[in-house]
């Protein structure tokens, strides 16, 4: 379970920063009271164009960053409190954080199960479960160096979902996957579901979140501007599909925040 | 802990593991140092012996037969082609002969007065007038140098006992005293004048490129990679991720810089014996006592360095970043190594050896020489370490920071 209680992430812009952005404000608010909540047994979808806040609100999720405001509880642990404890049930997956390319996977998968408090049984059975479902018995003795670019997405989600974690959190799970790794990838988050993990993933591809998420969120500009199931989302919106929803909304909070300016 | 030594493992078998790596960091610079200074010693060892066996190309104008029994006596002319010629042909010659001399194709002229004899009898008999040979020679060749050296200590010396022999009847007479040189030096000062001057710079700079070579690549090369990260997000706690990264830099850079002062040394060593540097690598020697202070002091600046290193690099957002920043310690590594290498008889106030990095040289310095007292050893120990410490938390409260680890 993941409680997401009026979460606000304000980045303080060094001069570099402003420059990069072309502005004069000293702060940026990458995430603007968000709340939300993940339940187990579901895939929740943070939908939004690049730079909405889905990867900040991901990275407070998982630890990596403190809310300036408001809290996150995953699995009634809190993210600052008790990071340690989250990070024990959580796996996040992201193309940012990447597997030493000097390692094979197996060392690598051995390494991050140790790292995480499992015994050597666990291990050796977590790895041949892993390895026969990702298809990557024929790569474990590889470097991650030698593997083509949706073998090393491979090993990276094999290797973070060793410890056969409570939460994944997956930013982009299919972003520079080709078609059929991207199958056995979306297949694993459903079998996930089934096994009453608790799952949230973002994406900008609206045709996927729609055939993915059993609930979605969408985020544009650091706000959540909808949350519900799809048959919700479209009932509200007044629109055929996920996509129109995205584009109608995007579009009326587009004209609300250049009046707020 | 068990994490701790978890991670360490995965950083040393990171790097034990890769084939390049061990290559540059452990066997190139034995190899380079091997080179050099064999290199260097076989050249040096050969040019000595080049000049040594060289025929020196000597003119002597209007030489006495006792100049003459003198040359052959000293031995000197068994080594060189000797040209004796008159003053009539020097006049004639003379251009061809300096020219000669100042381009390398002969390397001495000595000139002879003519009346020399009838000068050295006036002398004797109450003449104010000295008598004078003129050698002339290049000091810019070595040929030339070398056969001046040789014609003035052996074939002058023997020239001139002959005159006074025949002057005195014993030249012993001429001696006011006879001189007994003992030299004395310390049982426990044995250890050669060399290795005070250079270890010293040695293990305060290798330690600081071992440190260098792996630290960087370690933190800010990981954290440019996006391969920290994966393990920031694992259940560890950062501070035992930091001490891991700091333990296993503090291990490969120790044998990295041990390496290396060995390779120095061996190098030494061999280049003494292929040439004239063999009093050099002799006489060193220390005690169980002074291997464990000299360990220490090295364990202190290893901490201290690992701990510079590292708080660089975790501020830094990239090696680029952070290499530039460490680049400028170097020349001051390097000033504060050498700087112990002029000190005088002067006794050195306690205080300098508490200044990390020359303190520690100041302590490596004296332990060669036998003169490091248990204070001061203490002292230079003791501040570099807690230093050290101090850094080494910094960096550890570092890895805590979002901003730091990323970019955030």
């Amino acid at each position: 379970m993941i409680e997401i209680n009026g979460l606000t992430k304000i980045y303080k812009l060094s001069a570099k920063k402003k420059k990069e952005l072309k502005t004069n404000k000293d702060v940026k608010t990458a995430v603007n009271d968000l709340s939300l909540t993940a339940k187990p047994g579901e895939i929740t979808g943070l939908l939004g164009p690049n730079g909405a806040g889905k990867t900040t609100t991901m990275r407070c999720v998982a630890t990596l960053l403190s809310p300036t405001k408001g809290d996150i509880k995953v699995c009634g642990y809190d993210t600052v409190k008790d990071a340690q404890k989250v990070r024990d049930s959580i796996c996040f997956l992201t193309n940012e954080i990447k597997l030493d390319e000097h390692f094979t996977v197996d060392y690598l998968f051995t390494f991050f199960g140790r790292l995480k408090n499992l015994d050597e049984k666990t291990i050796e059975a977590r790895k041949k479960e892993l390895f026969d479902t990702f298809n990557m018995n024929d790569f474990k003795n590889k470097k991650i160096e030698e593997l083509s670019t949706g073998m090393k997405q491979k090993a990276s989600i094999v290797v973070n979902l060793v410890n056969d974690p409570e939460v994944v959190i997956f930013d982009e799970p299919t972003s520079g996957l080709d078609i059929v790794t991207a199958r056995v990838v979306l297949d694993y988050l459903k079998k996930l579901r089934a096994e009453g993990k608790t799952v949230i993933v973002s994406t900008h591809i609206m045709p996927e979140a729609e055939k993915l998420c059993d609930k979605v969120a969408m985020i544009i500009g650091g706000r959540k501007v909808i949350e519900g199931t799809i048959p919700e989302v479209l009932e509200k919106t007044q629109t055929a599909d996920l996509e129109d929803a995205f584009f109608k909304l995007f579009m009326e909070n587009k004209e609300s925040e250049k009046e707020e300016e | 802990m068990n994490k701790i030594s978890l991670i360490i493992k995965k950083e040393l078998f990171r790097v034990f593991s890769d084939r390049k790596l061990i290559f540059s960091l452990y066997i190139l610079p034995v190899l380079i140092m091997f080179a050099i200074y064999g290199i260097m010693g076989k050249m040096i060892g050969s040019m000595e012996k080049d000049i040594t066996e060289h025929t020196a190309i000597v003119t002597v104008v209007d030489a006495t037969e006792e100049l003459k029994s003198a040359i052959d006596f000293s031995g000197f002319s068994g080594n060189a082609n000797i040209n004796y010629i008159d003053s009539a042909a020097y006049e004639t010659d003379k251009d061809t002969i300096v020219d000669n001399i100042k381009h390398g194709k002969a390397d001495l002229c000595v000139i002879v007065p003519k009346n020399f004899d009838e000068q050295v009898e006036d002398y004797v008999n109450g003449g104010s007038t000295l008598p004078n040979l003129e050698v002339s020679f290049n000091d810019s060749e070595n040929y030339s140098s070398q056969a001046y050296s040789m014609f003035t200590n052996s074939v002058l010396g023997t020239y001139k006992n002959q005159l006074l022999g025949k002057r005195y009847g014993d030249v012993r007479m001429l001696e006011a005293m006879s001189v007994t040189t003992v030299i004395l030096t310390k049982d426990e000062q044995s250890n050669s004048q060399f290795m005070k001057m250079l270890l010293p710079y040695m293990v305060v700079l290798m330690l600081f490129a071992g440190v260098m070579s792996v630290g960087v690549d370690a933190i800010a090369g990981e954290k440019e990679r996006g391969t920290l990260s994966s393990m920031l997000i694992s259940p560890v706690k950062r501070s035992e991720i930091a001490i891991g990264k700091i333990v296993s830099m503090a291990i490969l850079s120790s044998i990295s810089a041990a390496v290396t002062t060995v390779s120095m040394l061996g190098a030494f060593v061999l280049m003494g014996s292929s040439g004239g540097f063999a009093a050099m690598s002799g006489g060193v020697s220390f005690s169980p006592l002074q291997i464990i202070e000299l360990l220490l002091i090295m364990l202190s600046l290893v901490i201290l360095y690992v701990g510079i290193i590292a708080l660089i690099a975790v501020y830094s957002p990239n090696t680029k970043a952070a290499s530039s920043i460490i680049s400028p310690l170097y020349p001051l590594i390097i000033i504060m190594g050498m700087l112990t290498m002029f000190r005088t008889g002067k006794e050195t106030p306690t205080i300098h050896y508490a200044v990390p990095v020359y303190g520690n040289a100041l302590a490596i310095s004296d332990i060669c020489s036998n003169e490091l007292s248990l204070l001061h050893f203490f002292i230079s120990f003791a501040c570099t370490l807690i230093i050290g410490i101090v850094i080494t938390v910094l960096v550890t409260k570092a890895f805590n920071d979002e901003k730091l680890m990323f970019n955030a």
